[in-house]
Order: C-alpha cells, then sequence, then structure tokens
C-alpha cells in the first residue's frame, strides 16, 4: 500500500478519481498519521468519524460523477473557523467547550467540495502571536529541528502554526489558516511549506472568529502551489453574510497556473534591506531574484518608502480592532464564565481576567488606550492615515512592476520560548508580512531553501490587489526551481 | 481609509432573514433560564 500521506493534494485527487485509491484509504491514513502525532500538539480537536463520513460520501459519489473538486481531501481546520457542533475556541480559554451551532462560510464552501475534515489545528490565542506560544492548548511543536544535534524544541510560527505543522509533518494534506499580520506566511516559511492570503474580501469572513476585522482574511497552506490554487479556489466566494466579502466570480486559478512570467515585472523594494537580517536569508532573496529572471521576468529596483512605520501602524490598528471585537466575551452568552462572584459587573471582570491570556490582554489594553476620547486623534486616527501612505506606495510601485519580491520573514524558525519574554522581538518577526496586510494585498510564501541550520526559509510574492493569479504563478515558477524536496526527519 | 479594498455596501430587501432559533443560541450559554440567558442579579 502507498502512503498516501506523502501526495499532494492534486495527486491524492487525480489518484481517487482514476481509482488508484479509495477515499477511504485516504482518510483512514490520515487518521492514524494524526493519531500518531500528537506530540507535536497540532491538533486540539481529532475529528477522524468526520474524515470518514465525507470519504465513504466520495466513494459513493464517484462513477456517478458530480463530484466536487475536494471529493476525497481530508483537510485540518485552524481552530478559528467555525463547525458545527466540533469545539471552536480560538486557543482560548475564554471560548473553552464553545460548539457553534452553525458552521463558517468558508469550511462549508470545503465541504460542499467535498473535503471532510480531520480535527482542529491549533493557534495562538485569538490569532495573537508568531510563535503559537499564546494558545490555552500549549504551543505546537515544529517537526523541524536545527541539525546542530540539539534538541531546542522550535516554533511553527503563528498564529496558524497548528497549521503549519500539520501540513509540513504530514498529518494534513493541506490546512485553512488565517492572515492578519502575516499568519499563514510566516508560519509556512517556518515550515517549509506554502501558503497564500488572498486579496481582503475574497474569503467570507462570517463564521471566522474575528481579531482585526479589517485585516482578518483566510486562505489555505498546503506543500504545493497547485494545492494552494485547489484550495483557495474552493474556499474562496461572495458571501451575501459578510458586508467586505467582494461579489467577483472566482477565478480557474489552478487551470490558470503557469510559471512562465514573460513581460512581467517584478519589483525588489529597497526598504526590505534591513540590517540585521541573517546573511542566509538576503541569499536566498538573491536567488528568488535570479530564479524569477531565469523565468522571463524583468526585475526592477521599487521603492515603499512608509515600510517602516507598517508595525507600529500595524500594532494601533489590529489592536483597536480588537479590543472592540473582543468586548463580546462576556460570560453571558457563550464560553467560560466564572461563578463565585456577587454582582454582573464582577462576573464581566471575572470571567475576562481568567478567561484571556497575558498577549490577548496586552492587546485589549493597547487597543482600548489608542481608541480613547483624548488619545484617538493621535494614534488611531493616525494610524489610519499611514495605513492609507502604505497602501499608496504599493499603488504607485505597481506602476512600475506587476509583482514584489521579498523574503517572508526576518528569520528562520526560533526556538521556543527565544522570543516570547519580549513582545517587540516577537512583533519584529512580522515585519515583511505585515505591510501587505494593512494594503489589503494577496501575499504568498513558498518555500526557497534552508538555511546554515538546516532550517525551510520561505520567499514571499505580493501582488496587485485581485492578482492571485500572478501571485501564484510567480511561486510556481520559484518553487520549480528551488527543488525543494527537504522534509522535517521524524522524531514525533 | 474607509476601506481596503474598493467595495460598497449592499443594499438588500427589507426581509427577516433569520430567527426562531432560540434554542441554537441559547445553546452555549453558560447558564440559561426560561428561554433567556441568566446573569447574576441586578436589580436589589
Amino acid at each position: 500500500m502507498t502512503d498516501l500521506t506523502s501526495l499532494s493534494i492534486a495527486e491524492l485527487r487525480d489518484g481517487f478519481r482514476s481509482g488508484e485509491f479509495t477515499a477511504r484509504e485516504i482518510a483512514e491514513q490520515y487518521n492514524s498519521a494524526v493519531a500518531s502525532a500528537r506530540a507535536l500538539n497540532a491538533y486540539t480537536v481529532e475529528t477522524p468519524e468526520d474524515a470518514i463520513a465525507a470519504a465513504e460520501a466520495a466513494d459513493k459519489a464517484r462513477g456517478s460523477g458530480g463530484l466536487g473538486s475536494l471529493a476525497g481531501i481530508p483537510l485540518g481546520i485552524k481552530d478559528l473557523f467555525a463547525t458545527r457542533g466540533v469545539d471552536t475556541t480560538a486557543g482560548s480559554r475564554i471560548l473553552q467547550d464553545f460548539k457553534p451551532r452553525y458552521e463558517s462560510t468558508v469550511t462549508a464552501n470545503l465541504r460542499n467540495a467535498g473535503a471532510g475534515m480531520l480535527g482542529k489545528l491549533n493557534m495562538d490565542e485569538f490569532a495573537m502571536g508568531s510563535s503559537n506560544e499564546t494558545s490555552a492548548y500549549g504551543p505546537v511543536i515544529s517537526p523541524w529541528r536545527r541539525k546542530d544535534g540539539g534538541n531546542a524544541p522550535l516554533a511553527p510560527g503563528g498564529s496558524s502554526g497548528g497549521s503549519s505543522t500539520a501540513v509540513s509533518a504530514g498529518i494534513a494534506p493541506g490546512a485553512t489558516g488565517t492572515d492578519t499580520g502575516g499568519s499563514i506566511r510566516q508560519p509556512a516559511a517556518f515550515t517549509g511549506i506554502c501558503g497564500i492570503k488572498p486579496t481582503y474580501g475574497r474569503c467570507s469572513r462570517w463564521g471566522i472568529v474575528s481579531f482585526a476585522s479589517s485585516l482578518d482574511q483566510a486562505g489555505p497552506m498546503a506543500r504545493t502551489v497547485r494545492d494552494c490554487a485547489i484550495l483557495l479556489e474552493a474556499m474562496a466566494g461572495f458571501d451575501p453574510k459578510d458586508s467586505t466579502s467582494l461579489d467577483l466570480p472566482v477565478p480557474k486559478w489552478e487551470a490558470g497556473l503557469s510559471s512562465d512570467l514573460k513581460g512581467k515585472r517584478v519589483g525588489i523594494p529597497k526598504e526590505y534591506r534591513i540590517d540585521g537580517v541573517p546573511a542566509d536569508i538576503n541569499a536566498l532573496w538573491d536567488r528568488g531574484i535570479e530564479w524569477l529572471r531565469d523565468a522571463g521576468a524583468e526585475i526592477v529596483e521599487i521603492s515603499l518608502p512608509h515600510t517602516k512605520y507598517a508595525l507600529p501602524t500595524y500594532y494601533i490598528i489590529a489592536p483597536a480592532e480588537a479590543s472592540s471585537n473582543l468586548a463580546r466575551y462576556d460570560g453571558v452568552r457563550y464560553g467560560l464564565r466564572e461563578e463565585g462572584v456577587k454582582t454582573l459587573d464582577d462576573m464581566y471582570a471575572a470571567t475576562r481576567a481568567a478567561g484571556f491570556g497575558a498577549e490577548v490582554k496586552r492587546r485589549i489594553m493597547i487597543g482600548t488606550y489608542v481608541l480613547s476620547a483624548g488619545f484617538y486623534d493621535a494614534y488611531f486616527t493616525k494610524a489610519q492615515k499611514v495605513r492609507s501612505l502604505i497602501k499608496r506606495d504599493f499603488e504607485q510601485a505597481f506602476d512600475k512592476c506587476d509583482l514584489i519580491l521579498t523574503p517572508t520573514a526576518p528569520s528562520a524558525a526560533f526556538a521556543l520560548g527565544d522570543k516570547s519574554a519580549d513582545p517587540i522581538a516577537m512583533y519584529l518577526n512580522d515585519v515583511f508580512a505585515v505591510p501587505a496586510s494593512l494594503a489589503g494585498l494577496p501575499a504568498m510564501s513558498v518555500p526557497g531553501g534552508l538555511d546554515g541550520d538546516g532550517l525551510p526559509l520561505g520567499l514571499q510574492v505580493i501582488g496587485r490587489e485581485l492578482d492571485e493569479q500572478g501571485v501564484l504563478n510567480a511561486g510556481l515558477a520559484i518553487e520549480e526551481r528551488a527543488g525543494f524536496t527537504a522534509k522535517p526527519k521524524r522524531w514525533w | 481609509l474607509t476601506a481596503v479594498v474598493p467595495n460598497t455596501l449592499r443594499l438588500r430587501d427589507d426581509q427577516v432573514t433569520d430567527g426562531g432559533c432560540r434554542e441554537d443560541i441559547l445553546a452555549n450559554a453558560p447558564v440559561a433560564e426560561h428561554g433567556f440567558f441568566a446573569v447574576p442579579k441586578v436589580i436589589e
């Protein structure tokens, strides 16, 4: 029996359709892979029966035609997506035991396409973090290890760290992620997989636990660029239940894949050459430039002058929106309630004190401060203005180029505990990812190679609004030339 | 900045699209009584 967990989603789909193996065999192999990898702490809930049920439906439907695009494919679902009847906690104690009575639009789309669910994937609490250490379930451990002989457990990136670990460890062929300021791309880079955040509005936010609503966007994480295209096609689409959803048809991204970049201009932003970035990362960036040139693209230098303000702007806007969004957790309608206090006000305070972790509290306080009457204009209004300037930087850059190439993150995976004591050091890890989030642009991370320690490094492609196809195509050109086949050596 | 990607707010017919699902709404409440959310006593 072939090891089905080593195949890509495209290979699983094609093999299932041609009758090489059944959907049930795929689901069973993945279910046992999931059960044998609990040391990674990637799944918060396992739902083997869900994967089997979807597989049986797919096996029954085969032959009768009308198969969904993901029929027979089991997926991991980030715990931020509401799943009917299955715990949805956003990695927080305050949502413990919350079982939604509804299904998020994105997961409903995946189910309609025939996908099953292997389980819910661990994540930073409310998607606030870059290492997965803020989860109430404890951190996910990356399957990767440095080749220095030490066994230091490494961060899988965050906030979609359960997703990145599951895909790179072969316990999910693909997973959903969400990206507010890099939460798909940075974990993808840390674990040597692909991940794309589409244009803001492509995927419905309905049923996704809110962090910062003007930034949150769902996207797929998978082992290949093609798999990302397949998943994104199934996830995206107009949804009347989300007022920021874009009423546009979903392009056929997979059919449109082409690594021929003739006539495309790729911009290299000079502001992304920052101090303190390891030489390995800048060297990979230079190789990426050569790969895209080899694919037919013309390379141009561009400037994004407000880049240095992106991180401070993000850390005003995102906490401000979070402090407002998280006001709903009051112990009345769902989630945790602290008993044993007399008054309603005390109950609110005790519940929130017990339910939220330290990083979430920090961001609620920052957000409440920047929105307070005396400081609103100085911080929040100012940050919105700077956000417009950052967006304009990209608009002007796209007069000169069609795509932008940068590193995904300023470091390879760091060890658990390395940055958790210093929030600023943690925030800096998203320095290359945040600008595209603030501008709502599609952006993708593709693995490019290994650093001196044997850890994966990613390259980021940023595209124009709605140009996911251009981003995926450049990603494919990198993937074909990088020849990245490294896999973590099994220790778990 | 009003919207990061230009978009217009849509109008829809003024019709009820949701409701009649009290049990679903109360299903996750820490405490529910008589078909309502229950909270510590507010009025002395």
